[in-house]
Formats: C-alpha cells, sequence, structure tokens
C-alpha cells in the first residue's frame, strides 16, 4: 500500500459526513411503525425516501417485489460508490478492500450462473455492484463465456490468484463451495495485511477486521454445529483474529453445548460478546444466533466509532449500518408480501 | 348367447360343461384376486395417506423457509445460492410385482446433502439458505417417495377395478348364459329322448 501525504482535514472531513450520513439513516422507532404497515404503505414508505431515485430509474425494467429490491441494491451499491468518491488517502484503500467482499459475491454469482447457463440478463439482476469492480466491469465479465474466460479477464485484481489456482479443481469437481471459501478467506487475510502494512489508522482497521473474523468464525461454528459437520471444518475458519483454525476445529468437535460456549467465552475479551454468547446455552435457532451477533457487531463497531472518531471506524460503522438498512427494508416488503407475521418479521430486523 | 343359435347337441353340451367348469373356477380365481389386491390396496392407502401428509408438511415448510429466506436474504441472495446446485436427482426406475400388477420402485441418488456439498460457500451466505435448501432436499425425497407409493396405489385402483368388471362380467353374465344354454341343451336331449322313446313305442305298437 503506497502512503499518501495528506493532511487530517480530509480524514475529519469524511468522518463528519459518514456521521451525518448515519443520522439519516432509518431509525428503530420507524421500523417498528413499519411492521404495523402493510404491503402498499411500506412499498410508498420506501419511494418516498432516498430510494426514490433508483426506484424511478428502475421502474420501466422491474415491478413489484423485485423492483423494490433491486432498488434497493442499486441504491447500496451507488452509496457505496459515493462514499469510496469523498474517502481519502488510506482510508479509501481501507475501504476499497473492505468493500471487496461484494467483488468476490458478484464473480462468483456470474461464474456460476454461466455455468447453470443462464442468460445474461437474468445473472445482471442479481449483482450488486458494491466493490471495487464497477457496473461496466462486471457487464464485461458477463459477456465472456467461460468461467476460464472470467477468470482471465481478472487478471490483475486481488481475487485472481485464488481463482486461477482453485477454479480448474472447482470446475471439475463441478462445487464452487471450496473456492468461495477460499477467496473470503483470502479476502480477510488480504486486509489484515493492509492494516498491518505500518499506515496510520492500520491498528485500528486491523481491530475492526479481527471482530468481523471473529463473529464469522462463532456463526460458522453454530452453522456447522447444527449440521453436525465435523471434517473439513477447518477449512471454512478464518484464521488471523482470536481462535487459530485448530482451536475453532477443536471448538466444532465439542459435543457438549456448555462446554462449547466455555471455551469460546475463555478466549473472547469483547464484553457485549461475553454476555450475548452466554445466552447461547439455551435452544436457539442458527438464524436467531446470527442476528443476536450482527447486533452486537454493530453495537462494537459503533463504539468503536465513538472512541476513533477520525478513523475507519466511523466509515465501516456506516457502511454496515447502511446495509443492514437496505437488509431491514427488503426483509420488512418481503416478509409482507410473503404474509410473515409482525413478530416473526421482527426477529429478522437489525435495529 | 342367443338359444336359438345352439345346437342342442351331446358334443355341444359337453363343451359347455367344461367351459362352466372353467368360468367357475376362473371366476374363483379372480374373486380371490380381487380380494387380494383389495386388502394390498388398503395397505398401500395407508402408506400413501401418511405419506402425503407428510409432502404436505414438507412442502408448507419449505414454502415458509423460502419466505423466510427471502425476507432476510432478499430474492437476490436466493437466486444467488440457487446457482450453486449443480446436480438434479437421479431416478433409478424399477419394477416389482404385486398380485400380477406391475407397480414402479424408484430409487433415487441421495438428494439431501451435508453443508459442504451443497455447492454454496458457508463464509458468504447465512443459516437461512441452509434451512431452506434442507427444507427443499427433504421436499424433493418426500415428492420421489410419494411418486411410488401414489403410482403404485393408481395401479391397484385400476387392476382392481379390471377384476372387478371381469368377475361381474363372469359371475352375471358368462357363467347364467352358459348355464342357461347347458340347461336348454339337457331339456332338448331330454326332450328328443323321450320323441325317440314315444316313437319306438309307435312303431313297436303298429308292428304288433
Amino acid at each position: 500500500m503506497t502512503a499518501m501525504l495528506v493532511g487530517p482535514a480530509p480524514y475529519i472531513y469524511v468522518c463528519t459526513r459518514m456521521r451525518v450520513r448515519k443520522s439519516k439513516l432509518i431509525p428503530r422507532d420507524e421500523y417498528l411503525r413499519m411492521l404495523n404497515m402493510g404491503l402498499p404503505e411500506i412499498t410508498r414508505f420506501i419511494e418516498e425516501t432516498e430510494y426514490k431515485t433508483e426506484i424511478d430509474e428502475l421502474g420501466t425494467s422491474f415491478k413489484g417485489m423485485d423492483l423494490i429490491e433491486i432498488g434497493l441494491s442499486w441504491n447500496l451499491a451507488k452509496e457505496y460508490q459515493r462514499i469510496l468518491d469523498i474517502t481519502p488517502g488510506f482510508l479509501k484503500e481501507f475501504t476499497t478492500a473492505y468493500l471487496r467482499r461484494w467483488d468476490i459475491q458478484n464473480v462468483l454469482t456470474i461464474i456460476r450462473g454461466k455455468m447453470q447457463g443462464m442468460s445474461q440478463g437474468k445473472i445482471k439482476e442479481v449483482l450488486i455492484p458494491a466493490g471495487e469492480l464497477d457496473r461496466v466491469f462486471l457487464d464485461r465479465l458477463l459477456t465472456e463465456d467461460t468461467p476460464e474466460r472470467i477468470a482471465e479477464a481478472l487478471k490483475g485484481q486481488k481475487i485472481y490468484p485464488i481463482l486461477a489456482r482453485d477454479l480448474p479443481s472447482a470446475l471439475a469437481d463441478g462445487s464452487l463451495a471450496r473456492l468461495e471459501n477460499e477467496l473470503y478467506k483470502q479476502f480477510y487475510s488480504d486486509l489484515l495485511v493492509d492494516a498491518r502494512s505500518g499506515v496510520k489508522g492500520g491498528p485500528q482497521f486491523e481491530e475492526f477486521i479481527k471482530l468481523d473474523i471473529d463473529i464469522t468464525n462463532i456463526k460458522s461454528l453454530f452453522r456447522l454445529r447444527g449440521d453436525n459437520l465435523q471434517e473439513e471444518a477447518g477449512d471454512m475458519m478464518i484464521p488471523g483474529a482470536t481462535f487459530s483454525v485448530d482451536e475453532l476445529q477443536r471448538l466444532n468437535s465439542m459435543e457438549n453445548q456448555n462446554e462449547f460456549i466455555d471455551s469460546i467465552k475463555n478466549k473472547i475479551k469483547l464484553r457485549p460478546l461475553l454476555e450475548i454468547i452466554d445466552e447461547f446455552r439455551e435452544k436457539q435457532s442458527v438464524r436467531q444466533i446470527e442476528v443476536a451477533l450482527i447486533r452486537v457487531q454493530l453495537r462494537q463497531m459503533e463504539r468503536m466509532a465513538k472512541i476513533y472518531p477520525f478513523s475507519i471506524h466511523p466509515i465501516l460503522s456506516y457502511l454496515e449500518m447502511k446495509k443492514y438498512e437496505v437488509f431491514n427494508l427488503r426483509a420488512l416488503a418481503r416478509g409482507k408480501e410473503s404474509n410473515l407475521e409482525s413478530e416473526s418479521i421482527k426477529g429478522y430486523l437489525v435495529m | 348367447m342367443a338359444l336359438r343359435d345352439i345346437k342342442p347337441t351331446r358334443s355341444e353340451l359337453i363343451a359347455l360343461k367344461r367351459r362352466i367348469a372353467l368360468s367357475e373356477r376362473g371366476y374363483k380365481i379372480l374373486k380371490m384376486k380381487r380380494d387380494g389386491l383389495i386388502l394390498e390396496f388398503f395397505k398401500i392407502l395407508e402408506q400413501a395417506k401418511d405419506s402425503r401428509g407428510e409432502l404436505l408438511a414438507k412442502y408448507r415448510r419449505a414454502v415458509e423457509t423460502m419466505a423466510f429466506a427471502n425476507t432476510i436474504e432478499g430474492a437476490i441472495g436466493v437466486k444467488s445460492a440457487a446457482f450453486s446446485v449443480k446436480e438434479v436427482p437421479q431416478i433409478d426406475l424399477k419394477s416389482k410385482n404385486i398380485m400380477g400388477v406391475v407397480v414402479p420402485e424408484i430409487e433415487s441418488s441421495k438428494v439431501k446433502k451435508s453443508l459442504v456439498d451443497r455447492g454454496y460457500g458457508v463464509l458468504g451466505t447465512t443459516s437461512a439458505i441452509d434451512e431452506t435448501a434442507l427444507a427443499f432436499e427433504e421436499l424433493v425425497e418426500a415428492i420421489i417417495e410419494s411418486a411410488e407409493i401414489e403410482t403404485t396405489m393408481k395401479r391397484l385402483l385400476e387392476e382392481i377395478e379390471s377384476t372387478k368388471r371381469r368377475v361381474n362380467a363372469l359371475e352375471f353374465k358368462v357363467i347364467p348364459e352358459l348355464t342357461e344354454a347347458r340347461d336348454f341343451i339337457k331339456m332338448r336331449l331330454d326332450e328328443m329322448e323321450r320323441e325317440e322313446l314315444f316313437r319306438l313305442k309307435k312303431i313297436k305298437a303298429r308292428s304288433v
């Protein structure tokens, strides 16, 4: 990562902008109010907020729930790109690196869609160009005929080395699961390298990455335990944070739930996480556990943003909160469309 | 069989008696087959009731988890994960024989998969996708199981219906008509015998 000489003003500016944007996000009370609304009211509410531009833009191509969902995703992608535009220096590089997870998702979706013989239009509908690879680049990938050519077109990108290494075996195997896990593991490894490169603000970024890795690993552990999957569990764990892969593998093989939770608690130092993990002793669905962990992560990110007001934290905190606003609105609309009870929908909202 | 078409001869009577005996034997066998098929049908019916109930419950569960997955992951996330499905279940169709009725025996490749075999990565998805995938895998398994039971039931019903028609035809049409024809021939032969006897007496009386 190349060093950039910039003064503190741009950092203060962008962090302040993030705080302003965060204040404009839909508050908890509004979600509670929306839970009592019908689908047409929720749709109107969404159309009257800042998502209006995208909904109007896409109105001719999509309709109904698809319009809402794709409009929300487009807004998220555009918002992320706008933030990248105003973010200076190292913060921009950290933010770009963090948003690369969307590139992984988009590239894998394109490869899978091509393997399934889906049309370009159908694949395009499910892409969210919120990462480093913009819409034009993704459109170019869509025109490639084979997964190998898609990988070749990504030469020079961060994900290329793993794609070049693992794609042939994944195609031979017919499953991209392992490749997907490897890409995410490499993504976190790259983030840690960037954070530890000695640049200013790196330690704060590393703190966030470790939190993200820990939360992701704990979520994966609960999912794997729910599926009683013992072998290959290590392949799905991300190294570099509180737990080593061996420790995670050992945790996964523990049969007793209390023993498992105690072992996690012995290593974790974050108080809110410790408190929430204790609640998992009682039988809960994996989804409930995931939502609870996401809530803890967001609260912790918010806390870190307050401790380091002119660092990467306010930006990352906003990015995550914006993402969950989109997810919440989508959940409300989709949930109402499927006639789910308000209480059920509420359980899936991150607010 | 119209009685006027019947030749009242002894050979015809013997042939008719043979046909009646054959028909009665066939009637008994077909009746036993029908009863046996009905017993088999009721056994299958119990299984069909269970499998249909199970199928319905699994369908409801699958639809519900899909609704939850759409709520949590959005249609985009669900479609993106669905692109990971790499194979369709392979169905191996064999047949077995239940009292002469050929019914299918369906064997399928394993539909239910573990988390690692589903084709999507754990790190890029959530448990909502796992739950939905599992619910639909169970639904597909239930459909395959139901297909075997329901087809067996349908074939048994068709066979019961046709056997019942044959039994009824024998009982109410073939055997009564043959019996009537036999009685007619018997009566005609007796009459002819009496006529012959009378004629002989007349001739004897004239010659005396």
